[in-house]
């Protein structure tokens, strides 16, 4: 498609997770946002059950891309494409996902774009803050993955991961901190809402991989979830009552610093004038203010789009297909897999 | 008993089991949050020589580490009602032909009837201390483990 042509119209398909999203987009403009969350069935788990997402995509998805096409005001055949996200995530959950896409690619005879969740995440900026000309630093923080990202464009083909987590990602920290606190699941929410009650500096916890001799980009949660574990545990051990919201702030204070600091650290070194903030961590309240505040200091602009879309939607998923249809990529084959480890590297399969 | 006093000493010790692990070998893990299991693992995957960083696998239930002497599935069996249902999550891969670790929480492990090595991690008081248990089940588990 040329640049003058009009702009791609998009159903974009998301099942990664716990969340049906069918998002549909024009461009850059968001015309709908259809989600179907089976989060409740998995609250009682403490974690989300592959089984039961998979089941639940398989009975939303057709009901939620109605939902989606009536907000949109579009019927299904106008559609130019089909996106889907083709990994990483749970496979099962994945695979509902990409056999609708196909089906729907199929049916509707529209190119198929299988593209990867993560590079979806940084896209939905683009619906929020309108296109970007120029390359910036993403910092992805979701339950799966916490990476910071250099980005030459917003929905192109091409991402370098500057550092990742060596172990926990900051999402599934917040989910097993709750847990560890009795606040329930999903963490990231909870704690969040703990933590306003709560004094960010009554704790000291310890700031993962921040010495000097550290690798710069990379994060570290684990000895911070087992800190927390510990120091929770030596007040119970003691008779005390443990203040909950202390421990929330506390512990949230301590991730969203490490995060902060090295996302914009990473946006000076590589000499880029935004930051982008995705995932679902992103919807985070603390991490927002103090991401503005740093990059307030540094002179640098920084992105983020409403929490809403943050955590795992199907807008997100079309905002790529969308990019990747007007800059003429190829799409994908019909007989593409689910892939449940796709590398952040590959933005479409 | 072994005793483990950092995370250096963590990972070297699982990257000595590592070292003497075969295909087939499932291992199950259990200990709290925050007891290292991940860090064993970590361990275990320098020992088979894998490539890739081996991290926390919970938000996909399932990891496979490949490019060493033997290909790592790393499962996090928290979520899952029986063992049974790693093969469900489509890995693409024969157990038989990898080494499984397993973490798992404590009290499931008795469903499991094949041989297996459990390894129990806590975490001493107010200390970085480690403290390892290995318990053999079935096969030549007691044997192997004496070189260790």
């Amino acid at each position: 498609m040329s640049p003058m042509a009009s702009e791609a119209l998009v159903l974009g398909i998301e099942t990664s997770c716990d969340e049906t999203g069918i998002g549909i987009v024009r461009g850059s403009t968001l015309l709908a946002d259809a989600v179907a969350s089976s989060v409740a069935e998995h609250a009682r788990y403490g974690g989300v059950v592959p089984e039961v997402a998979s089941r639940a995509h398989l009975q939303a998805m057709v009901p939620t891309v109605h939902r989606a096409c009536e907000q949109a005001g579009v019927q299904l055949s106008d559609v130019d494409a089909i996106a889907v996200t083709a990994g990483p995530g749970l496979a099962g959950a994945l695979l509902v996902g990409v056999a609708a896409a196909k089906a729907y690619a199929l049916a509707l005879d529209k190119p198929l774009y299988g593209v990867n969740h993560l590079s979806a995440h940084v896209s939905v900026d683009l619906l929020e803050n309108g296109p970007l000309e120029e390359a910036c630093v993403a910092l992805l923080v979701s339950g799966g993955h916490s990476s910071i990202l250099r980005v030459p464009r917003v929905g192109g083909l091409e991402l370098t991961e500057l550092g990742a987590t060596l172990d926990d990602a900051a999402g599934e920290a917040f989910d097993k901190v709750a847990r560890l606190l009795g606040l329930g699941f999903p963490g990231g929410p909870l704690i969040d809402r703990a933590a306003r009650d709560g004094d960010p500096a009554s704790i000291a916890f310890p700031r993962g991989l921040s010495g000097a001799s550290d690798p710069a980009f990379a994060f570290s949660f684990s000895g911070l979830k087992t800190a927390v574990a510990r120091w929770v545990e030596a007040r119970q051990r003691a008779g005390e009552p443990v203040p909950v919201n202390d421990v929330a702030a506390s512990f949230q204070e301590a991730v969203v610093d490490v995060l902060t600091i090295k996302a914009v650290r990473a946006a000076r070194e590589q000499g880029v004038d935004h930051l982008l903030l995705g995932g679902g961590v992103a919807a985070n309240s603390r991490l927002r203010e103090l991401a503005a505040e740093r990059c307030a200091r540094e002179g640098i602009r920084l992105r983020v789009p409403r929490p809403g879309l943050c955590t795992d939607n199907g807008a997100m998923v079309a905002a790529l297909g969308a990019q990747l249809v007007q800059h003429g990529a190829p799409p994908s084959a019909l007989d593409i897999p689910a892939d449940s480890s796709m590398p952040i590297a590959d933005v479409l399969m | 008993m072994i005793e483990l006093a950092t995370p250096a000493d963590t990972h070297a010790f699982g990257r000595g089991l590592g070292e003497l692990l075969r295909a087939g070998d499932l291992l199950v893990l259990t200990g709290p949050l925050g007891a290292g299991k991940t860090a064993l693992t970590q361990g275990i995957g320098a020992g088979l020589g894998v490539r890739g960083p081996v991290v926390s696998p919970t938000f996909v239930i399932a990891r496979v580490h490949r490019g060493g002497r033997l290909p790592l599935v790393h499962v996090d069996a928290y979520r899952l009602g029986s063992l049974d249902e790693v093969d469900d999550l489509d890995l693409d891969i024969e157990v038989t032909d990898s080494v499984t670790v397993v973490e798992w929480g404590a009290g499931l492990v008795d469903r499991l009837s094949e041989s297996r090595l459990e390894v129990s991690i806590s975490r001493r008081e107010d200390t970085e201390v480690r403290q390892v248990l290995l318990k053999p089940v079935g096969g030549d588990w007691a044997e192997r483990l004496a070189a260790l």
